[in-house]
Order: C-alpha cells, then structure tokens, then sequence
C-alpha cells in the first residue's frame, strides 16, 4: 500500500441492500433478511475502484454508508479488505422524517445527508465513488444528487475508472456501442457499472483485526432526514403504443372500414383451450403449431 | 479404491509447533454444535475463532426438521422466549406409506404447546444465526465466508491450528474443534474416520412450499403457534429412507431423506421421487395450490453409533454431524439436539483442558458425551438404523401394514369377518415376508427401542 494521507481523499459510498429480497407476486409485498444483505455488485467494483486510486494516488479510501447498525458487517468487509476508515451514518428516526424506507427511496435526502456527514467528519472528499444504482430502489439518481451536494463534477455510469499520473480517466458505455473517454476533474463523484473489476479478498489477518475493529458512527443530518423524498402520486398499467397500420385501399367507407377490421374474411376463429389434462393441452399446442408450420 | 476427493484439501499441513497461539480455541463450523462449542469456551473466558464457511451462520443449511431445545437449558436458560421459533410442534404423526394407501398414528397434546416445551420447527438460517449471535456476544469471533482447507499439524501429528482460503490464511490454536458437518473433512484429515461411508449416508431433499398460515391451520388442525410434525415410512419410491412433512408459520417443509446406495442403484432423481411422495393421496391434500420457494438437499450422516468416528484427537475434537451425531431411529429423527450436546460438551471438555493447560484432559469429551444423553442414546439405539433402513421395513413392512389394516376395516358382508391371525398370515405372504422374520425384526426393534 502507498503512504496514505497526503494525497486525495476517495469515499466509497455503499449502499446496504438485501440481493435476495423476495417480491410477492400477489401483493407486491418485498421481505428482505439482513442476514443475507450486504452491498449490491457495483457498489462492492465502487469499493475496489476506490481502494485502487487511492493506493495510486497515495490517498485515502474511506467507505461510507447511510444504513442501520446490521449493515456493520459489510463495512468491517470494507475495512477488511484495505479501507483506511469506515462510517456509518444513521439513518435513526428524527421527527417528521418518515421512516428510513420512504428516505431510502429519496435520492436527494440520502445524498444531502451523506455529503453532511462526510463533511462534518472526513473533510471536502476529492473523489466519492458509488455503484451507478442501487440493487432495491434503482433509480440511479444518488451520485447525480450527492454531485450536486458537494458542488463537483459527475461521471455516471462508467465501466472503466483509473488514476494515472495525477489524471482520473473513465470510460462509459454509449447507445450502439460506442464508447466516452472521460477525462474527470476532480473533486468528482463517478458511479462505476459492475463491470471491469472485482472487489478483492480480504486476507485473514485483516479479516480478523475488521471483526474486532471499532465502527464509527454519526447520526444523520436532521434537516436532510426531515426534506421530503419525492412520492409516487399515483400509477398507471402500462398502455403500449398503438400498433401502426397501412391505411387500406380504396374510397368507398365502407370496403376500407370492410378491410381495415377485416370483417367478412376467412380466418381461423381463435380458441381457448381449458383442461386440467397437461398431455392434452400440450397436444392441442403441437398440433396448432404443426397446423401453422412451425414443426414439421 | 475410490477416495473421498471432493473438498478441499487431501492431507494436514506439517508446521513447526508455535511459539504462541492466535487463539486458545478455533471452532470449525458456526452450525449448532459449533456455536455450542464456542459460546461455552468463550464463557469460560477462552478466546476462540468460530469459522464459518457461508456468508452468516445457517447459510449453508439446510433444514425441514424439528429442534428439541431440552438441551438448550443448559445453555441458554430462557431459550424458548427468544429462540426464532417457526411453530411449536403439538400434533406428532407417523405415516406409513404404500401404494396409495397409508396408515397413521397421531398423537397430539397440548402440553408441548406451552413451556416447557418439546420439539420447534425452526429455519436453520434463523437459528443458528441466533445461536451464533450468543457465541458473538459471550466474546467468539465469528469469521464468515472463510473455509478451512487443512489442518494444521506438528511433525508429532499433534493439531495446532488450521489453514483457511485466504491470503495469510493460517490460524493457529491450541484445541480445534471440527464441526464442519457431515463428511467432514478435518476428522478424516486427522485420521479419525477409519474408511468409506457413503452407505450411512442419506440424501436429504426438501423443498419449501408456501401457503397462507390460515391454510395450513385448517389443513393440519392447529391454531396459533401450534405445528404438526409427520414423519413418513415409505414413499421413497423404493430407495432406502423415509419422508417428513412438518408445518412452519406460513411454509412447509416436505421432504425425503434418501439412502446413497438405494438411490444410486434405483437410478432416479430425488426430485422425481418428491414430486411422487406430493401426488400421493395422502400428501396431495395437504400441499395442494402451495407455491413453491425453495428446493434444497443436504447430505446426512444417519449411521449412528456405529459409524461414528474417533471423536477426540490430539489436539482435536469432533462433534455434530461432523461426528455422525445424527440420531435416526425411525420413530425418533433428531439431529440438532445432539449437535448442540455434543458441540456444548466439547467446548466444555476443551475449556477445561485449556485451563489445566492439559490436552490429555480432552479426553473428558467422550466422558462426557458417554454420561449424556448423546452417547447414551445413541449407543441404545445403535442396532436401529440398520434395522430402520432395512429393506424389509423399508419396502415390506409398509405394504403388509397397509394391506392388514385394510382387511381389517372392509366390510365384505356376506362373507363373515376374518381373524386377525388369518389376515396378518395372508398379508405377511403377499408382501414377500416370513413369520419367523417378522418376529425376528420385532425382536429387534424391541431390544433396540424397548
């Protein structure tokens, strides 16, 4: 590891999510398990980016994140594997804050308060890395929220990120395949795809010092938890695009209405199978498919 | 031969002995015997690494079975209001299966549905955090995502330490205790397993339904917190083993526990033999329109008292599955409680050990196991598991149970009734089984269960 604390200082800010949260079909209801929860793919590539640079910069890699106390674990994960330090900010229950779900899905208030807290206790950060969207909310619009927070430039979306000689330099994926080089000044907030890199593996010795390490943590910014997330009024079943058809031929109204619904034609009349036999339905989808020459 | 060569590692690592040690005790394994073993060394003030190799204690597990806490009162007194408790099991039924017919014992009593109670259906994943989490807070360090590749040995063969995955990954203690579960690794790394076992060792495969609690209320006449427990003969679709299906808050747990040779030799899937045992009429009324959420299987170490290894080394101790623990006696299927006695004697036996700075004094572990309930029973029942996964009981004695009862209940006026003697003579030849065999067996089940 280079000597730390001269150069920049990066922040990683990782968010804690359950991977394997389970969704009701019926209800829409989502279960999540702290025990399984830990941070998203691209935040765990946001980390090793981070402990990259800073390792090239001579700087320091700090990870932070606004999540409850279960979430410790994943930052002594972080600690293992080479931050120089972790916070954890928490998220609490301040009055008139609503509860910390209707915060999480604001990506204004997590950011105002996150970029407070860095502030208060790490400094004007140089770099602050984070994964391009969370694993549970998705919505992406954190890094561009904390840019703003911290008055600096933003890259967003990058699956390339590195440090070299004193320049930061990323890459982005583009419609088509094309591709942006970026060069990015700093201070930045770039949020990294999960892509290019992977979180290395914490060794044991470091692995057991994290376990026993001492986690700091500060409460959230009161006025960041009080802001008001924006709410879903209200939502609408999808309505595809209406499907575009040639205008039909002629200029009789009624042989072009005629044509257009395709009345008085010879078709197959649609039908619905209902049986509780599977082999019989199966049958009837076979000799429909073979009927229309899709099996020989 | 063929040899064990899955896992991950063949042979110890021979090291110079440490000067000092990392810890006083590493525990291998963070399931239940493992975080007995460590909560009862670090209470005892030792400082002990609990190695895990899942991402959080209970990951790795899989479970559809019934917890009888009894054991837990030595060490955590007022489990059974803390402890993640699906449902407390009221209603206990044993099925004989056959064909599509089946025959059941059901008892239930309202005095398992209050405290003390007896048995829970727990999610492994819930239980052995929590019981992690005690191990945490008495002072063990738990290291997750971390596996023990190799034992650590001096050129005397004596254990000090283990080697994990990670960089940098040698640890170094004065007593490990392996609970790294059936097949284990580490007791055959020691030397302590004398050869093959695969033939006492069963495939378990459940898969985990959902449905509403009130649905599973209605089906199996419980309320609240009350559970059922069924354990099921037959319906294996001729492979060595038995079935369950046991009754948690809004799931069940449905599964088969399946011999490796039987099913080997009878070239079928296990999913194919559950899916058999979900159409059986029997089954099919209680799983019906549930959504299933997860399929998983585990092997386990039913041999029992026979096939139990070596189970202290030097420098070594072995509990839980590791140490075929397991109880399956047909009646009675228990294998976490055992866990938990064996892991909870082996912390108790290597803390005192570490205290009189003696490793001889690890030798207290059998003594201890020997004057419990896990040895005890276990050596009662020792002629059981043979007997159990037999293929008389396990393919015939269903068959003639069924069709005895079945000539005792039908009515086939005008001809007048059949004697009992008659009728289990006529079943006893149609199912392929001889008088003198029967009673043989009866012999020794009553020797073994009596």
């Amino acid at each position: 590891m280079a000597d730390s604390g001269s150069g920049p200082l990066v922040v990683v800010a990782m968010r804690w999510v359950d991977t394997h949260a389970r969704v009701d079909a019926l209800t829409g209801r989502v279960s999540t398990d702290a025990r399984g929860a830990g941070p998203s793919e691209a935040d765990r590539c946001a980390l090793e980016h981070g402990l990259r640079i800073a390792q090239a910069a001579a700087g320091r890699c700090v990870a932070v994140s606004l999540a409850p106390e279960p979430a410790t674990d994943m930052l002594r994960d972080a600690l293992a594997c080479g931050a120089h330090a972790v916070l954890r900010v928490d998220p609490g229950h301040a009055a008139g804050a609503g509860n910390t779900d209707d915060r999480a899905d604001s990506g204004a208030a997590t950011a105002q308060a996150l970029a407070q807290a860095v502030r208060d206790e790490l400094g004007h950060p140089d770099l602050v890395l984070t994964g391009d969207h969370s694993a549970d909310r998705g919505t992406g619009a954190t890094p561009a929220f904390l840019a703003a927070e911290l008055g600096c430039a933003q890259a967003l979306g990058l699956v390339e990120l590195s440090y070299t000689d004193g320049h930061l330099v990323g890459l982005r994926r583009l419609d088509r395949g094309r591709r942006e080089r970026l060069a990015i000044p700093l201070p930045a907030v770039c949020s990294v795809e999960p892509a290019g890199v992977r979180l290395r593996r914490a060794n044991l010795r470091a692995t057991l010092a994290a376990r026993t390490a001492t986690i700091p943590v500060v409460p959230s910014d009161p006025a960041a938890l009080a802001a008001q997330p924006v709410a879903v009024r209200s939502v609408r079943p999808y309505r595809p695009r209406a499907k575009e058809l040639p205008p039909p031929q002629g200029s009789d109204p009624r042989q072009r209405l005629l044509r257009l619904t395709g009345a008085h034609e010879e078709r197959e009349p649609p039908r619905v199978v209902v049986t509780d036999d599977a082999g019989r339905a199966a049958d009837e989808l076979l000799d429909y498919l073979r009927g229309k020459g899709f099996l020989a | 031969m063929m040899r064990d060569r899955a896992g991950p590692s063949g042979a110890a690592v021979t090291v110079e002995p440490p000067a000092t040690t990392d810890f006083d005790a590493i525990v291998v394994g963070a399931g239940p015997a493992g975080s007995a073993a460590a909560l009862e060394l670090a209470r005892a003030g030792h400082s002990v690494a609990l190695l895990e190799r899942g991402p959080f204690p209970g990951s790795k597990n899989v479970y559809g079975g019934v917890v009888y806490g009894r054991v837990l009162d030595e060490l955590i007194p007022d489990w059974f209001e803390r402890a993640p408790v699906q449902r407390w099991i009221t209603r206990r039924q044993t099925m004989l299966l056959s064909d599509e017919r089946s025959l059941t014992v059901d008892f239930r009593s309202q005095n398992w549905g209050s405290a003390p109670y007896n048995g829970a259906t727990t999610y492994r994943a819930e239980f052995d955090s929590w019981l992690a989490d005690h191990a945490q807070q008495a002072g063990a360090v738990l290291v997750p995502s971390t596996v023990v590749t190799s034992l650590l040995r001096t050129s005397g063969g004596r254990v000090v330490g283990v080697r994990t995955d990670r960089e940098q990954g040698d640890l170094t203690a004065r007593v490990v205790i392996a609970c790294d579960g059936v097949n284990s690794f580490l007791a055959k790394q020691a030397g302590l397993y004398p050869g093959e076992h695969a033939e006492h060792t069963t495939l378990g495969v459940k898969e985990t339904l959902a449905l509403p609690k009130e649905t599973i209320d209605e089906r199996f006449g419980v309320s609240g917190s009350d559970g059922v427990d069924i354990e099921i003969l037959g319906g294996t679709g001729g492979v060595p083993g038995g079935g369950f299906v046991y009754t948690n808050h809004d799931t069940l747990s449905v599964g088969l526990v399946l011999g490796l040779p039987g099913l080997a030799k009878a070239g079928l899937r296990p999913e194919e033999i559950l899916a058999e045992l979900k159409r059986h009429p029997s089954i099919r009324p209680l799983v019906r329109g549930a959504e299933l959420v997860e399929y998983s299987a585990h092997l386990i170490p039913e041999g029992g008292y026979r096939t139990m290894p070596r189970l202290v080394g030097d420098g070594l101790l072995v509990a839980g599955d590791a140490a075929a623990m397991c109880l399956a006696a047909g009646i009675w299927l228990e294998g976490v409680n055992f866990a938990l006695g064996s892991g909870m004697y082996a912390g108790r036996a290597a803390a005192r050990a570490l205290a009189a700075d003696d490793p001889k004094r690890l030798r207290e572990y059998r003594t201890l196991l020997a004057d419990s309930f896990v040895l005890a029973d276990h050596r009662k029942l020792r002629n059981a598991p043979a007997l159990v996964l037999s293929d008389r009981v396990q393919q015939r004695y269903p068959g003639l149970v069924c069709d005895l009862v079945e000539g005792m209940f039908t009515v086939e006026n005008p001809a007048p009734k059949p004697g009992l003697r008659r009728l289990l003579r006529r079943s006893a030849k149609r199912n392929g089984v001889g008088l003198h065999q029967l009673a043989r067996d009866a012999l020794t089940g009553l020797r073994s269960f009596g």
